[in-house]
């Protein structure tokens, strides 16, 4: 598929501004984690431009950062004012931003034959930052290492011993990634033309952060059900979600978590999965208690699960919904392309919060 | 870049949303089946004269390979050209069997920015070993396709050197090509029959139908009108960023994908318009189908010299403007009307 149009985006753009309501009474509720007053995102502009955009609890704009091309994902760097935001696959920047301004501190280019995938994660200190890429003529999987304290310079890389990693995160013990490996062969020359489909080696990968040594891997149970995206709870259960490669009436399971030294995969009724549309693009375990929430935007539908239970407690249907963050207080806030911010828990009543004019591209940390 | 209004738009009053996407009823998912049903039967009409006009192909090209002398190139040509509008009518079907080892991109490789498929081919023609279907089967999607043909066939510099058809070497290439063609697209035709049953019974392929049409005409409105047409990017004019353009058909396939949409795609559109009480908006859409054809035959004819003389080009402009509406009508009108959007992010991939 190829992106909307310029002309596409100006009409939806006017479109979602005149139907956007005022009240500005309310304040959206406080994120866990890091700054937990501001919601951060790679965005898509009314103007066909790309940027990373910052929002406060009120949903105004604190600011608003260019971006040379489209946005995907980003990192808060721990115990700084600083957020980090990669461009999408095949990423061949990241952007180091003041998060209190909006101002670009950094610029950092990927090394000649290497992408990046849109992705990375701090050290607990901040000093470090991991990104996922790829090493593109090989179709080497990789995790990149910089030292945020000198000027982000590349310090090191660690080999996945795989192909087409994607998100990563760092699980609650400080040391070790998580990767989801997609298993999936591209090449910048060839668009995004999946090269390897019969032979894709997908895998969830634990990685010690500070060797780079691999210290687990797990496949899924068929090898079509790309690994992309991961979430740790705060009692270190590693989930994980897939994008499945096969035909879209088979319908298997898109979520798992590591039990007993496997995954442990999830799945749900016929309707809620036809609703996830073979495609997950975020996982988010919430760290105050055992809830799990994953969006689909090709499905436009959003799900809450228990983890310990794999029992669904809610499910919203959003219009190319894909990001999300846990909630002070047990809920999730989910994002979507057509600038809405709707929040989801356990009671199963989806609440449109706001509705900005903007295209949240994907994750908001 | 624009900054964004800093307007605030909290609306914090319970606006619950549709929890779930509606079951759709009994008369709408009798409205889709149907309509699945009238779309899996064109399909198949467009695969089977793609097998057809593809076999056909692979086979004048190793009869005028076998004997060059009795055998007769425009014949190749001629088959090459049908194969490949055979195709464009059944582009726009990017779901089903047609993902199955990137047949797709196996059968036209494009866009090619970097020029694959010259240096591919440069590549295979200087190998040791001549170029066998073996050696095309492994050797990825530039070289497996329409676009390796058309350049062993209309590429001139590569015909004004010594290793032009029918040389030994490079009429291998072009029967191997040829024949990996005419097995993917038999290959294809077999597999959309199996697939029937569950497309038919998988009401998610309704949505990935509408949207293959909607994915269609973008892609012709804008990468392969509005860029070489110059009124994208760079904003300069180049007929190298159409398809085609070494043969001088990159129009005519625009005419192929036009009449094969009409085709293969609007009546099951057109079912589920009329089932969504738009009957009006169906016709308006037939009507801008025909619109677009009649700038045919007259722009049967190669970009490269409307994009040169400004005169020639408001040919061209008339042409993309009647997609634009086209494009309009069904991706903003018709996709609204039964229920399909695309997204920022669900048309992204990752």
């Amino acid at each position: 598929m190829i992106p909307l149009s310029r002309r596409q985006l100006l009409k939806a753009g006017l479109a979602g501004g005149l139907a956007a309501t005022l009240t500005g009474c309310s304040l959206l509720p406080r994120k866990t984690g890091t700054l937990p007053d501001q919601y951060t995102g790679a965005i898509g502009l009314p103007d066909g431009g790309f940027g990373v955009g910052a929002i406060d609890r009120h949903g105004h704009l604190l600011w608003q950062s260019p971006m040379a091309s489209r946005g995907h994902s980003g990192c808060n760097r721990p115990g700084n004012q600083e957020v980090v935001f990669f461009e999408r696959r095949p990423g061949r920047s990241f952007y180091v931003i003041n998060a209190g301004t909006g101002a670009r501190k950094h610029h950092i280019r990927a090394e000649a034959g290497e992408h990046f995938v849109g992705h990375g994660v701090f050290s607990p200190d901040g000093r470090w930052l991991y990104a996922t890429g790829s090493r593109y003529e090989e179709g080497e999987g990789i995790v990149t290492v910089y030292d945020a304290e000198n000027g982000y310079r590349r310090t090191n890389t660690f080999d996945l011993n795989g192909i087409g990693p994607h998100q990563l995160t760092l699980h609650a013990d400080g040391d070790t990634l998580v990767i989801g490996l997609g298993g999936i062969l591209t090449h910048p020359d060839y668009d995004r033309i999946k090269l390897n489909l019969p032979s894709m080696e997908p895998a969830l990968i634990l990685m010690n952060r500070k060797n780079g040594e691999i210290v687990g891997r797990f496949r899924p149970a068929h090898h079509h059900q790309s690994a992309r995206h991961v979430d740790v709870s705060a009692g270190g259960k590693i989930y994980v979600a897939y994008q499945y490669q096969g035909p879209l009436h088979e319908m298997p399971p898109l979520l798992a978590r590591v039990e007993n030294g496997q995954l442990r995969e999830y799945r749900f009724d016929d309707d809620t999965q036809a609703g996830l549309a073979n495609y997950i693009a975020s996982v988010i375990a919430h760290p105050e208690n055992d809830l799990v929430a994953a969006a689909s935007p090709v499905g436009g539908t959003a799900i809450v699960f228990e983890g310990a239970s794999g029992k669904l407690v809610s499910k919203a249907g959003i219009p190319d919904c894909a990001g999300i963050q846990a909630l002070a207080g047990g809920d999730f806030l989910i994002s979507s392309g057509r600038g809405k911010l709707v929040r989801l828990g356990r009671d199963n009543r989806p609440l449109e919060l706001a509705s900005l004019p903007v295209y949240w591209d994907h994750h908001l940390v | 870049m624009k900054r964004l209004s800093q307007a605030v738009f909290l609306s914090m009053t319970a606006l619950v949303l549709n929890v779930q996407a509606a079951a759709p009823d009994n008369a709408s998912a009798q409205a889709g089946e149907r309509a699945r049903e009238i779309w899996h039967q064109q399909i198949e009409g467009g695969y089977q004269t793609l097998s057809e006009k593809a076999g056909e192909f692979a086979e004048h090209s190793r009869h005028w390979c076998a004997d060059p002398a009795t055998g007769s190139r425009s014949d190749v040509e001629q088959a090459w050209q049908q194969a490949f509008m055979a195709w464009q009518a059944v582009r726009f079907v990017d779901f089903g069997p047609i993902e199955t080892d990137n047949r797709a991109w196996q059968l036209q490789f494009w866009p090619d920015p970097k020029n694959l498929i010259a240096r591919k081919a440069r590549y295979l023609l200087s190998a040791d070993q001549a170029p066998t279907t073996d050696t095309i089967a492994g050797a990825g999607v530039a070289v497996q396709g329409f676009p390796m043909a058309e350049y062993l066939l209309f590429d001139e510099p590569f015909n004004r050197g010594d290793q032009a058809l029918p040389a030994e070497r490079s009429c291998q290439m072009l029967t191997a090509v040829a024949s990996h063609i005419a097995a993917n697209s038999e290959q294809q035709l077999s597999d959309w029959r199996a697939f029937e049953k569950h497309y038919i019974a998988s009401e998610q392929y309704q949505d990935a139908s509408v949207r293959a049409g909607m994915n269609a005409l973008e892609i012709l409105e804008e990468r392969r009108l509005a860029q070489p047409m110059g009124l994208r990017g760079t904003g300069k004019r180049s007929a190298y960023v159409a398809d085609a353009w070494r043969s001088g058909k990159s129009l005519a396939t625009v005419e192929a994908t036009v009449r094969g949409l009409k085709t293969h795609y609007l009546p099951g559109l057109e079912l589920l318009l009329e089932n969504s009480g738009q009957p009006g908006l169906a016709d308006r859409i037939r009507g801008q189908f025909n619109e677009v054809l009649e700038n045919f035959p007259a722009l049967d004819t190669p970009m490269a010299p409307l994009l040169a003389d400004d005169r020639e080009f408001s040919r061209l402009q008339g042409l993309w403007v009647d997609v634009s509406q086209l494009t309009t009508l069904v991706n903003d009108q018709a996709a609204v009307a039964v229920g399909v959007v695309r997204g920022f992010n669900s048309s992204d991939g990752d």
